[in-house]
C-alpha cells in the first residue's frame, strides 16, 4: 500500500480496510520459511522456484496464488519448512519438490503425505500441523504469526490485526495499562522472570522529565534463538509492545538493543521501524493520540555482559559495555541516568496480546506463577531440534519426548540444561518438573532467556561445566575479582579433572569458589557463573567422583580416559575408517579387520564416525 | 543532607542518607578491608570486593560492598559474620594468586589466615606485577585529573590499566596522582632528578625556586594554567615555600 502518515485511529483502521480487500478474498497462500537456519538449508531457491513455476504456470493455474517469505516456522532440523493454507506443512523441501506441490496441493487440495513429517518411531508420514506432534503439543501465541507473516511487510502485520491494541492502549490511562500488564502476571521472559507490571510501575513512579524504554535483544546464550526468530519474524509486535510500555511509564524514545550477529533480525527491525514511522505508527503525535515516541536500533557488538540491564545501557551510551557497581535500580536511575524500564524481545511481544485480549484470556494459558506461554528453542541430542512455544508448566518430559520426539538416535536420555551459561542441568529424575520460572530456580537452574539443550547417555556432565565455565571466562568483563580472576580457577580445577589430573578435595574446592562468585560477585553474570558446575556437582556427583577416584569418564568423551578400538566381528575391512584417520593410524588389509594403532590415536572421533557398520568402539 | 541512623555491627552510628556504608564505618572507627575505594572518586568501588558487609533491610539480607552500598534508615550492617569472612576469604586468596607479590594482599590474606593459595597463580606470561585491575588508577586520571591518559585495556583475565595501545601518552601529564591512588602500589613512577618517568615517558620537572628541589612536571603545570587559568608564576616555589 501507499504509505502515508495516518493521523487518527479512524484513519488507521480505513487503511487496514484497504489493505483486506486488496487481498481478494482467502485466496491460498504458500508460506515458505524464512528464518535463518531454513534459509542455511536452501529456503531461498525453494522460494525463488516457485516464483518461477507460478509464472511459468501463469493463467493456466485455476487459484490466484501467493508467496510469501515469513518468518521462523519452528522446525529448523527439518528445514526448509513449507507450509501451505492453515493445515498443510512440508519439511525438508527442495526446488524439485515444487511443480508436484503446485500441481497437487495447490491446484487440488491434496496432501503429499511423502514430504511431510516421518514419525522416528512408528514411521508413519504426517503433513499436517495437528498430525505433527511437534506442533499439535505446542500453544503458538507469539509463534503463530511468524509463521504466515512476511516480516518485511507492515501491510501483513495490519493486515493480521497488528496495531489494533493502540487504539485501545491510548484510550486507556496509563496507570490503567500498567494495572492490566500487572494483573497479567506476566514476567520478564529474558531470564530473571522478575514481573513487568511492577517494573513500570517503579519507572512510572519516578519523577523526572525523560524516560526510557529498551528492548534487550542481545541474546547470547549459546543455543538459544528464540528472540532472534521473534525479531527476524515478527518484529512489529516487538515494537507494538514498546509503544505500549513507553504510553504506560511515559518515555518518549526507546532503544532496540540487537547483537550485530543478527543481522537479518537488525535488517528487519530496522526496516518495522522506518515503516511504522512512515504511517505515523511511531513518531510524533501518533496516530494523533497526542503521544510521542520514536525507536532506534543499536546493535550490540556480541559481549555477552551486555545482556546484563546495566552493561547494556553502558553500551547503548557507547561506552564500555561492563556492569555498574552501584546498588541503583535502573528503573530509578538507568540509561543516561534516567529512569528506565528494560524488558527482552520476547516479553514485549507478549504485550500486545494482553492488551488486545485481557487479562482473563492471557491468565488461560500457564500456571499461576507464570501465566502465559514461554518460547524455548530446543536444542541438541534430541530429534526434533526447532523454536517451540509452549503453556508455561508443561514438564521437561513432555517438551522431549512429545514435542521433541525424544533423544536423537534413541539413545538414553542424561539431562536437560536450561537457562545457559547462568542455568543448570536437570537430571532425568526430574523429567516431570513443571517448566516455570520457580521450579527451575528450585531445582538449581533457571529458566534463562529459553535455550534447551537436550543431553544423552554419551554427554560427560563434568565436560559440560567446563564448557560453559570455559564461555564464561572468556566472557568476563574483569570488573570484579570473584569473576575475573575466580573463574579461570574454576576452569583449572575442572580441565584437570577431565585430563585425570583430579584429586580428592577438588569437588569441595569447586564449591567454595561457587560460593565466593554467587555471593561476591559484581552482576548477574558472576553470581550466577556457578549454576553449571553446582547443578552438575548436584545432580551429578557420581560423574565426578569417578573421574577422579575412578580416572574413568562415564560418557566417554574425555579424551584421557578413552580408547578406540575396532571390534573385529564387526568390520568388515572397508578400509574407510584407514582412509579418513588424520593421523594414518588405522592399518589393515581391504576385507580384513582393521587396527588402531593406540599410540598414535588422538581420540577425534573421525573413524567412528565414518565407520557404517558401527564397528568402532570407546572404551 | 538527612540525617539518620544506621547499625553497624549492634553499634548504632550516625549517617548522611546515600552515604556509602564504608565510610560511615571509617568515620565510626569501625574497621573493614578495602582496597578500590577512594573518596574523592565517584566513580570507584564496587570492584575488588573485598569491602564486603552483610546488608540487613527489609527483612533481607545479602552481601554488598560497603564502599558503594548507600546508607538508609533502618539499614543494619554486620562486619563480621561467617558469611562476610568465608566469602571475603574466598576473594583475598583469588587476588594472592593474581598477585602474590603484592604486599598488600599478602597482609590481607595473612589477616584472614591465608598462608598460602590452594590456585594457581598468575606468573610467566600472565605476571602482573602488583595489580588488581580495580581500575581506581584510570578513574582518578578520567574523574579528578581530567585528562583520561589511561583506560581499562582488554576484558576479562586480561584486563588491565594502560596507555592505548601501550605506547606514550601525549595525554598524560605525569603528575602521578594514577600511582598515588592505586592501592596496591602497582604503578611504577620514578623521579630521578628533574626527570619523572611513568607509563613509558619522560617528564621534565619544575624546580621551586626556593629549595631547588624538582617538584611539578612540567606537563601538570602546563595543563593546570590550561584549564585553571592560574599565574604560571604560581608554580616557581613549591607547596612547602609558598
Amino acid at each position: 500500500m501507499e504509505s502515508r502518515k495516518l493521523n487518527s485511529v479512524d484513519e488507521f483502521n480505513e487503511y487496514r480496510a484497504k489493505i483486506l480487500n486488496s487481498h481478494k478474498g482467502d485466496y491460498p497462500v504458500i508460506y515458505v520459511c524464512g528464518g535463518t537456519p531454513c534459509l542455511a538449508k536452501g529456503s531461498r531457491a525453494v522460494a525463488e522456484a516457485f516464483r518461477k513455476e507460478i509464472e511459468a504456470q501463469g493463467l493456466e493455474c485455476r487459484v490466484e496464488l501467493s508467496l510469501k517469505i515469513t518468518g521462523c516456522q519452528g522446525f529448523c532440523s527439518k528445514g526448509p519448512v513449507v507450509s501451505f493454507g492453515d493445515d498443510i506443512v512440508y519439511m525438508e523441501v527442495k526446488p524439485k519438490h515444487v511443480p508436484e506441490i503446485i500441481e497437487k496441493t495447490v491446484k487440488r487440495g491434496e496432501i503429499i503425505e511423502a514430504l511431510g513429517y516421518k514419525d522416528p518411531a512408528t514411521g508413519k508420514k504426517a503433513a499436517t500441523f495437528d498430525g505433527i506432534p511437534f506442533y499439535s503439543h505446542q500453544k503458538q501465541l507469539i509463534l503463530g504469526d511468524l509463521r504466515k507473516l512476511d516480516p518485511f511487510e507492515i501491510d501483513d502485520y495490519i493486515a493480521r490485526g497488528g496495531y489494533a491494541s493502540l487504539d485501545r492502549a491510548f484510550s486507556m490511562d496509563p496507570d490503567a495499562i500498567i494495572d492490566t500488564i500487572e494483573a497479567s502476571g506476566l514476567r520478564g521472559r529474558g531470564g530473571g522472570g522478575f514481573p513487568a507490571g511492577r517494573k513500570w510501575r517503579s519507572c512510572r513512579n519516578i519523577e523526572t522529565e525523560t524516560r526510557y524504554v529498551l528492548c534487550n535483544g542481545d541474546e547470547g546464550d549459546p543455543g538459544a534463538f528464540m528472540d532472534r526468530s521473534i525479531m527476524e519474524g515478527n518484529p512489529h509486535a516487538v515494537i507494538e509492545g514498546m509503544i505500549i510500555g513507553a504510553r504506560a511509564v511515559g518515555a518518549h524514545k526507546g532503544y532496540a538493543y540487537i547483537r550485530d550477529e543478527y543481522p537479518l533480525a537488525v535488517e528487519a527491525m530496522k526496516k518495522a521501524v522506518v515503516d511504522a514511522t512512515a504511517l505515523g505508527i511511531l513518531g510524533k503525535n501518533i496516530l494523533g493520540s497526542g503521544f510521542d515516541f520514536e525507536v532506534k536500533i543499536t546493535r550490540g557488538g556480541g559481549a555477552f555482559v551486555c545482556g546484563e540491564s546495566s552493561a547494556l545501557m553502558r553500551s547503548v551510551e557507547g561506552k564500555v559495555g561492563e556492569p555498574r557497581a552501584k546498588y541503583i535500580r535502573s528503573v530509578e536511575k538507568g540509561l543516561y541516568e534516567q529512569p528506565t524500564v528494560l524488558n527482552n524481545v520476547e516479553t514485549w511481544a507478549n504485550v500486545p496480546l494482553i492488551i488486545n485480549n485481557g487479562v482473563q484470556w492471557y491468565r488461560q494459558t500457564g500456571t499461576d506463577g507464570s501465566p502465559g506461554t514461554k518460547v524455548f528453542s530446543l536444542a541438541g541430542k534430541v530429534e526434533n531440534t526447532g523454536l517451540v512455544e509452549v503453556p508455561m508448566g508443561i514438564t521437561i518430559r513432555e517438551l522431549v519426548e512429545d514435542i521433541g520426539g525424544g533423544v536423537l538416535g534413541g539413545k538414553r536420555f542424561k539431562a536437560v540444561q536450561t537457562g545457559g551459561p547462568s542455568g543448570g542441568c536437570i537430571p532425568q529424575s526430574k523429567m516431570d518438573l513443571p517448566i516455570d520460572f520457580d521450579s527451575l530456580t528450585d531445582a538449581g537452574s533457571m529458566m534463562g532467556s529459553g535455550g534447551i539443550i537436550v543431553m544423552d547417555e554419551e554427554t560427560c556432565m563434568v565436560d559440560v561445566a567446563k564448557y560453559f565455565i570455559s564461555f564464561l571466562v572468556e566472557e568476563s568483563c574483569g570488573k570484579c575479582a570473584p569473576c575475573r580472576d575466580g573463574l579461570p580457577r574454576m576452569l583449572r580445577i575442572l580441565t584437570d579433572i577431565t585430563e585425570g589430573k583430579g584429586k580428592e578435595g577438588d569437588i569441595e574446592v569447586l564449591e567454595e569458589l561457587c560460593d565466593v562468585l554467587s555471593y561476591g560477585a559484581l552482576c548477574g553474570l558472576g553470581t550466577s557463573a556457578p549454576n553449571p558446575v553446582l547443578s552438575t556437582i548436584r545432580y551429578f556427583r557420581d560423574e565426578y567422583e569417578a573421574h577422579i577416584r575412578d580416572k574413568r569418564c562415564p560418557g566417554h568423551v574425555c579424551k584421557s580416559f578413552i580408547t578406540y578400538r575396532i571390534d573385529a566381528d564387526a568390520c568388515t575391512g572397508c578400509t574407510l575408517c584407514a582412509k579418513q584417520c588424520p593421523q594414518k593410524c588405522i592399518s589393515g588389509e581391504k576385507k580384513q579387520t582393521h587396527v588402531i594403532d593406540q599410540d598414535k590415536c588422538i581420540k577425534c572421533n573421525v573413524c567412528r564416525e565414518v565407520c557404517k557398520f558401527d564397528a568402532v568402539r570407546v572404551e | 543532607m538527612e540525617n539518620i541512623k544506621i547499625v553497624i555491627d549492634g553499634k548504632e552510628v550516625e549517617a548522611i542518607r546515600d552515604q556509602s556504608v564504608l565510610d560511615v564505618a571509617r568515620e565510626n572507627g569501625i574497621y573493614i578491608p578495602a582496597l578500590c575505594y577512594h573518596p574523592e572518586v565517584e566513580a570507584s568501588g564496587g570492584s575488588c570486593r573485598v569491602c564486603l558487609v552483610e546488608a540487613h533491610q527489609n527483612g533481607r539480607m545479602r552481601l554488598v560492598t560497603s564502599c558503594n552500598y548507600p546508607a538508609r534508615e533502618g539499614l543494619e550492617i554486620k562486619t563480621d559474620t561467617d558469611l562476610v569472612r568465608r566469602i571475603r576469604k574466598g576473594v583475598v586468596e583469588l587476588l594472592l594468586s593474581r598477585v602474590p607479590d603484592s604486599d598488600v594482599i599478602r597482609e590481607l590474606a595473612t589477616r584472614d589466615g591465608i598462608e598460602d593459595t590452594r590456585f594457581f597463580k598468575d606468573e610467566g606470561d600472565n605476571y602482573r606485577y602488583k595489580c588488581i585491575a580495580c581500575s581506581l588508577c584510570t578513574l582518578v586520571c578520567e574523574e579528578v585529573v581530567g585528562v583520561s591518559a589511561i583506560s581499562m585495556l582488554n576484558r576479562g583475565y586480561e584486563k588491565e590499566p594502560g596507555t592505548p595501545y601501550h605506547k606514550a601518552s601525549q595525554a598524560c601529564i605525569g603528575c602521578g596522582a594514577c600511582a598515588y591512588a592505586c592501592p596496591t602500589q602497582a604503578i611504577a613512577m620514578t623521579d630521578e632528578g628533574a626527570l619523572r618517568k611513568i607509563w613509558g615517558r619522560e617528564f621534565s620537572m619544575v624546580s621551586c625556586s626556593v629549595c631547588g628541589k624538582p617538584y611539578i612536571p612540567e606537563a601538570q603545570v602546563d595543563w593546570i594554567v590550561k584549564t585553571t587559568g592560574k599565574e604560571r608564576s604560581f608554580f616557581d616555589k613549591c607547596p612547602d615555600h609558598r
